[in-house]
């Protein structure tokens, strides 16, 4: 093992730089500012002197309960949608099994406070569902389970794409060798294939606490009228008018850090001692599972959980998008398209705008594809100390507000003696992108390496073949279904980000999700549900050609 | 990399089509490129701040005059008046900032919610409104919390008895301000109490069915400040600048936008600042007290 570590060294120092510039840069500088509340101005005198104030003005206690209650029952409701469609995806022969991942992937296309919105103008009194039927669901969807549900329906599907890569990539050829040894069906799911999906289930897991509590417009929008209140809403108060307080922002967000960091020793002790290993060098082809006559209850289920998650939210955007007034509601004279007209109108600023996101957002998926791998590349095989260390504080920008994470980053990149600034250019985008994202490639390639027994690399080693070889050759294909997986998350949510790409557009430059937000402040509804729309038409429209494109290579 | 080495750069809250105009009219007639970022209140102050060790920003245009003061005291205004502000109203300007224009609170009526046309605050307490009015978040809309301060300083406790009215009504604190609107317009709810009227006004325009109500017993002008920063590379073009939005074409922008203009001689293309009752600007002391009046406020809605 000593000659393998030794041959490999520029692996680590290549994935520990980006790292330090993606990820330690800006968290260090989060840091700073809560310690020193001058670090704005490079004043660092009176270290701490606001913490009383921060603590005095925060029910930080109360707020902190609610926040992890919030984050667990969020968890526990994506695993117990997330999981069973993803075995069965993973596992079984679906049709359509495509179509349902795009499916699955819109909510990801859509940024959390317009679903917050589609799903208000759905169920709200006089809503769109009480339009069409004469029901209203608001007693639900304001209260506290409305908030877990519409965030369950939100984040489920980062369990479903690393629960079903992972099961397709190990559990199934156990499974049939259980199955062959004499175990029925369901002692072999038990068995077998729900523990070896046991890392994906502890990553996405780790990735959705992380998302939910950072997580401030649903909470906010649906929740604040019957008292519930989490420790963002705090955050986001400092920074949401005059005065603005940036120290007690930054506090604030170290204890979210807290929370995420025993939230990863809680997943990490969960899968301590075990090995998963599944992959170990005899090439097999997937064999799936034939559905039978449970074909048509399945599709169902499939179809129960898309249409929750995607279509009803989706219906309340377009009929926004393709309706003249909220107040003329879905009568027939109301139907239009001027609200597309209006953003063809735009021309040239809605093209760019449309440009820069996906530009920046395919960016985006390739950089923290790649570096992420690496990163869980090294934590996982070479047991490096520090690239361990990484591997947590990876999950640290995720768990904080996106515009806090971009405060650091104008903070750290608006220094005056830097020569030269990625600030207020495109790639202070990119960069943020990165810092928020990483976490999504190195968790899902975390989980599929440990179910990549280590042998196949010594094999290549022994066979002749360099580091870099081997990781191509060997390593890269293996961990490409999670990995992949993991960039189309990346991409999907990258090219609506809103509240980083709001706090750091370069002047002159907005994203897609900066525009929609714009014409919503403006009053035009409408024209922001159009926008919103066309951009997830054309994500959908590229990932079903990536699809293709993979489909074609295979063949 | 620097991409605005040779642009004005102006930051500002509000709405996009009015910077966008009054920039391309800047560079149209002779100024130099305008370079815009835009946001809400708080990224837009949160940049600023974040960025104060390496100032980018020539011009800012907020949307809260509790800033402009506060920045002034820092020390960190460049000191002119233009000469076009010679009609802005002395309560609209300072010796370091000046209003592009204001906007009024007010409430925002869905006529057809089978509701009784509410003519002053107190109405929205009224049996017929009971559970059908939203109130932006004074935590989230700067102005939101104009108009609770400015209802607390002209009416002292009657305003607390007002709220606590609103509040057994069954009033819905309901986000920021796009978010409380919405739902009136779609009829989920009734009216507004205290809808950022050139919004109301914009969306209205656009077909929507919304009165806009200027209360009888008055409401809250929120100016909106306009101010350079003594770091400023470029004091001399952003001194043009703020003239520009002060000069007749500058404030007919202004205008189309719904708001009112800052300057009392260019007509609005809504009801005139005289045509309703606007209380005076608060007293400094006043505003200093705001933060207590944001949590007594919290407590009374039930939210911490």
């Amino acid at each position: 093992m000593t000659q393998f570590k030794n041959g490999s060294h520029g692996l680590p120092v290549f994935a520990m730089a980006g790292m330090a510039v993606l990820v330690v840069v800006p968290v260090l500088f989060v840091a700073l500012q809560a310690i020193f509340p001058g670090a704005a101005q490079a004043d660092w005198a009176q270290p701490l002197s606001h913490w009383r104030k921060v603590w005095e003005s925060t029910a930080l206690l109360h707020l902190l309960g609610n926040t992890v209650s919030l984050g667990v029952w969020v968890v526990l409701g994506a695993l117990a949608v997330g999981v069973p469609l993803g075995l069965l995806r993973g596992l079984a022969r679906l049709p359509g099994s495509a179509l349902w991942d795009l499916c699955f992937l819109v909510p990801f296309m859509v940024p959390p406070y317009i679903a917050a919105m589609g799903w208000i103008l759905l169920l709200q009194p006089a809503g769109y569902l009480q339009q069409a039927t004469g029901q209203h669901a608001a007693g639900l969807l304001f209260s506290v389970p409305g908030v877990v549900l519409v965030m369950v329906l939100n984040l489920f599907p980062v369990v479903y794409f690393a629960v079903s890569r992972a099961a397709a990539a190990a559990g199934g050829r156990l499974a049939v060798v259980a199955r062959v040894c004499g175990a029925s069906p369901w002692q072999a799911l038990w068995r077998i294939s729900l523990p070896l999906t046991l890392p994906a289930m502890a990553a996405s897991g780790l990735l959705v606490f992380a998302m939910t509590i950072e997580e401030y417009g649903t909470p906010a929008v649906l929740a604040s009228n019957v008292g519930f209140e989490v420790l963002v809403t705090g955050i986001e108060q400092r920074l949401s008018d005059w005065p603005i307080d940036l120290p007690g922002a930054a506090m604030l967000s170290l204890v979210l850090m807290g929370l995420a960091v025993l939230a990863y020793m809680g997943q990490r002790r969960l899968l301590a001692g075990r090995s998963y290993e599944a992959t170990d060098g005899k090439p097999q082809a997937l064999q799936r599972v034939e559905l039978g006559v449970w074909r048509v209850p399945v599709l169902l289920v499939f179809a129960v959980a898309g249409a929750c998650a995607t279509a009803l939210p989706l219906c309340s955007i377009a009929a926004t998008a393709f309706t003249g007034t909220l107040s003329g509601g879905m009568a027939w004279e109301n139907w239009t398209l001027r609200h597309f007209a209006a953003v063809f109108a735009h021309g040239s600023e809605a093209l760019q705008a449309l440009g820069t996101s996906f530009a920046l957002a395919l960016g985006a998926a390739v950089l923290v594809g790649v570096l992420g791998a690496l990163v869980a590349y090294c934590s996982v095989r070479l047991r490096s100390r520090t690239a361990q260390a990484l591997d947590m504080l990876s999950v640290l920008p995720n768990a904080v507000p996106g515009i806090v994470v971009a405060v650091g980053l104008i903070l750290a990149w608006n220094q005056p003696w830097l020569p030269i600034t990625p600030y207020n250019t495109w790639v202070i985008l990119l960069l943020a992108y990165a810092c928020l994202l990483l976490p999504y490639p190195i968790r899902y390639a975390h989980a599929a390496l440990q179910q990549v027994s280590v042998h196949l690399e010594s094999a290549a080693r022994v066979h002749g073949a360099s580091v870099w070889q081997m990781l191509a050759r060997v390593v890269a294909p293996l961990l490409a279904p999670s990995v992949l997986a993991a960039m189309l998350l990346v991409f999907a949510i990258a090219s609506r980000e809103l509240v980083a790409s709001l706090l750091l557009a370069p002047t002159g430059m907005q994203t897609v999700a900066v525009y929609v937000w714009r014409q919503f402040e403006q009053g035009s509804v409408g024209e922001g549900m159009a926008m919103s729309m066309i951009a997830i038409a054309i994500t959908a429209a590229l990932v079903l050609l990536a699809h293709g494109l993979a489909a074609h290579r295979r063949r | 990399m620097h991409t605005s080495g040779y642009a004005l750069t102006v930051y500002t809250a509000g709405p996009a089509g009015l910077i966008k105009a009054l920039a391309d009219g800047f560079e149209k007639q002779g100024g130099e490129k305008v370079e815009v970022f835009q946001a809400d209140s708080g990224k837009v102050m949160a940049r600023v701040e974040a960025e104060a060790g390496n100032p980018r920003v020539d011009v800012l245009i907020s949307a809260s005059w509790d800033s402009a003061l506060d920045l002034h005291q820092r020390g960190w205004l460049l000191h002119y008046r233009s000469p076009l502000a010679k009609t802005v109203p002395a309560a609209y300007q300072g010796p370091a900032y000046v209003a592009q224009g204001m906007s009024a609170l007010a409430i925002a009526w869905n006529p057809a919610s089978g509701t009784p046309r509410p003519s002053d605050w107190k109405d929205l307490a009224a049996p017929a409104f009971q559970g059908k009015v939203n109130m932006p978040d004074p935590s989230k809309s700067g102005t939101a919390l104009e108009l609770i301060s400015g209802l607390q300083s002209q009416h002292g406790a009657q305003a607390w008895k007002l709220f606590g009215e609103l509040r057994a009504n069954g009033m819905h604190i309901a986000g920021a301000n796009a978010q409380a609107l919405n739902p009136v317009l779609q009829g989920a709810k009734a009216a507004v109490f205290g809808a950022v009227d050139y919004v109301t006004y914009a969306a209205q325009a656009k077909g929507e069915k919304v009165e806009i109500i200027f209360p009888s017993s008055g409401t809250v002008v929120a100016a909106r400040p306009m101010m350079i920063f003594k770091s400023s590379k470029k004091p001399e073009q952003a001194k043009r600048f703020i003239d520009y939005v002060l000069s007749d074409e500058g404030q007919k922008m202004v205008a189309n936008a719904y708001l009112l203009p800052a300057r009392a001689d260019v007509p609005a293309k809504r009801p005139a600042l005289d045509s309703f009752k606007a209380f005076a600007q608060e007293s400094d002391a006043q505003r200093a007290g705001r933060a207590a009046l944001l949590q007594r406020f919290d407590e009374l809605f039930v939210r911490k």
